[in-house]
């Protein structure tokens, strides 16, 4: 594509979804939304990016390597938060039970491993749309 | 670290698949470490579901409840390691680590290059998480979840061959999954409705108190599960996907399929039958009846349609449409003993199913022809797969000395208490359309004349999973025991008044 403003306007809104993306993954156990909702924008991102600058570029910038490998790890690093409880001698997925901090209320450090399971939960999202809207590219 | 290890056994149990699943295809390229550690996570399931299965016949009775996250029980999700599901996981163990070792000796050759065959371990081990999953859960909403995977897993299995009828074959399935899995969300929507509760336990005792205020909701839980669940299990009138599914897939998967998918749901909707509605329930809305009904239908006419099959696959998997009639008949019972041969017969029709499909598929791949006409005289070139094809369908028919005969005589015993002649003959003449259409199979076989084409039995892996599935068969048959006893304390279970 030659749309110059098109190119222009986009590297300049797209690392900002992104990181909009990110934002609501990590607040997702205190604001709307979570890690699946944040996992499609931040995938959002990405397909937009290989839309407008054509899936080539997009391909360079998420090999299909990277991609397996956060699909895959990123459900690992589920079970591997639920295993922090088993180490601590308390029940599978615990997470005040396992000595985690929970600090004050609303605050972003309040949901003790719910958001580092969330950022699991969000990466493996994000790469799984991302695969899907290649591999739909592909088919054509 | 023992203990953290023994007290945190059931979930290490539904994980442990999983987590191997989740990492496969960053190995794909590796097919000898992918496909040992299928086989070692197998092992290691076998091995704690024994220590469960152990501990419970100790406890007599006394169910392990493991709480998720240390979350008690109304508002946390609950794992009931009782007798029905020690005894469904056994089942499980059982019979998906020698698919799994004949998977190893065969997959190339059905599925294709590494990446697929990393693919459908993948898959594999999500159907697998997802059964032991509904063995042990006691929470609703859970069940769902784990349905609607193995659903989704039982799809990838089904296209796992690389051919256009099996494109055709997922889709059809996928379509009346995906029906069945509204059906059994609207249904636990519904309960939901009434109880305010998603744990079994909880809204089998708020069921049990306010079922009368509105009886047309509890009406409609009732024929949306049996809908959804009949759906997925294959019930007679709603079978016309299982065919297709499972002739098409690759032999282990259609083992899996038929053998263990299948009872997954119908163990599913025994818990929320009798566990959540309870049997008392099942009598004012005489669901039992219609259970007892459409299983005798199922059975005569899925034996009556696997005979005018003959494609050897297809004709299989119409005997799983009728076998799956027995069950539902045999859940309708509502008494003690049919509720134990119902369940033996399941736990013994996993094992029979995967072996004559394991079997059937050894013996087309060799002779690269699927009619049973072109098996003719194979039991000379392949005496180990003949004889495995041979000791499941004796067991099938239910032959004394085989697993097949210890649940159907439990099953007949409680078709007679309730006093009708009609499900006694019905499973009698359906053992006799069953002998119809598998001793042709074994006769061609044994007694054809030899095809000119050079068959062998198949290579070691191969030939070490007919080999312990049949000696499963003959074990099963001839010391049932303790596997029994674990079906006749969950049946006890079941029907217990709350």
């Amino acid at each position: 594509m030659k749309d110059f403003i098109l190119k222009r306007m986009a590297s300049i809104i797209l690392p900002f979804i992104c990181i909009y993306g990110f934002y609501v993954i990590f607040h997702g156990h205190v604001s709307p939304g979570g890690s699946f909702a944040g996992g499609i924008i931040v995938g959002l991102s990405f397909i937009a990016f290989s839309t407008i600058y054509g899936i080539e570029k997009g391909r360079k910038k998420l090999p299909e390597k990277v991609l397996v490998w956060t699909e895959s790890y990123g459900t690992l690093w589920y079970g591997i938060m639920g295993m922090v409880g088993i180490v601590k001698g308390a029940p599978f997925l615990a997470n005040k039970l396992a000595g985690v901090d929970l600090g004050i209320p609303g605050a972003l450090n309040s949901g003790g491993l719910i958001s580092f399971i969330g950022f699991g939960v969000g990466i493996r999202v994000a790469s799984t749309m991302v695969t899907l809207f290649f591999t739909m590219m592909e088919e054509e | 670290m023992i203990s953290a290890i023994t007290t945190n056994l059931p979930v290490f149990i539904i994980i442990a698949p999983l987590f191997v699943a989740f990492v496969l295809p960053t190995w794909a390229q590796r097919k000898r470490l992918v496909e040992n550690l299928v086989i070692s996570v197998e092992i290691l399931m076998l091995l704690g579901t024994c220590y469960l299965a152990s501990i419970v016949l100790l406890q007599k009775g006394i169910p392990i409840i493991y709480q998720m996250g240390g979350w008690s029980a109304p508002w946390g999700i609950e794992l009931k390691v009782g007798s029905l599901g020690t005894f469904f996981l056994l089942t499980v163990a059982i019979v998906s680590l020698p698919v799994a070792l004949f998977a190893r000796g065969n997959l190339t050759h059905e599925v294709g290059g590494k990446e697929r065959v990393a693919r459908f371990y993948v898959l594999y081990l999500l159907l697998i998480g997802a059964l032991g999953g509904m063995a042990l859960t006691n929470d609703l909403f859970n069940v769902y979840v784990l349905v609607e995977v193995a659903t989704l897993s039982c799809c990838g299995l089904v296209s796992a061959r690389n051919h256009p009828r099996a494109a055709k074959a997922t889709f059809t399935y996928l379509i009346l999954a995906t029906l069945g899995s509204c059906l059994v969300m609207g249904g636990i929507g519904f309960i939901y409705i009434v109880t305010g509760h998603l744990n079994m336990g909880f809204a089998s005792q708020e069921l049990g108190r306010i079922w009368q205020n509105n009886p047309r909701v509890v009406w409609m839980a009732f024929s949306f599960m049996l809908v959804g669940f009949g759906v997925k299990s294959a019930l007679f009138p709603l079978h016309v996907w299982l065919p297709d599914a499972h002739s098409v897939a690759p032999s282990p998967a259609s083992a899996i399929l038929s053998g263990l998918a299948v009872k997954g749901y119908l163990i599913c909707l025994l818990k929320v039958l009798y566990n959540v509605f309870g049997f008392y329930l099942m009598r004012v809305y005489s669901v039992h009846k219609i259970m007892v009904l459409v299983g005798m239908v199922a059975i005569i006419s899925g034996s009556i349609s696997a005979l005018t099959q003959e494609d050897l696959k297809r004709r299989l998997a119409f005997s799983t449409v009728a076998q799956v009639g027995y069950i539902f008949l045999g859940f309708g019972l509502l008494n003690t003993k049919g509720l134990t041969g119902t369940l033996f017969y399941l736990a013994s029709h996993a094992v029979i199913k995967s072996t004559l499909f394991l079997s059937a598929g050894a013996m087309l791949n060799a002779t690269g022809k699927k009619n049973i006409k072109d098996l003719s005289g194979i039991g000379r070139k392949m005496p180990i797969t003949t004889a495995a094809f041979t000791i499941s369908s004796l067991g099938l028919i239910g032959i004394p000395l085989f697993s097949g005969f210890v649940g159907k005589w439990q099953l007949l015993m409680g078709s007679m208490e309730t006093g009708s002649i009609l499900p006694v003959s019905v499973i009698i003449s359906g053992s006799v359309l069953c002998a119809a259409y598998l001793f042709p199979v074994i006769r061609i076989a044994y007694f054809g004349t030899a095809p000119e084409k050079d068959c062998k039995d198949p290579n070691l892996p191969q030939k070490l999973a007919l080999i312990f599935l049949s000696a499963a068969i003959v074990f099963l048959g001839v010391i049932p025991g303790s596997f029994l006893e674990l079906a006749n304390r969950a049946a006890a279970e079941l029907l217990v008044l709350r």
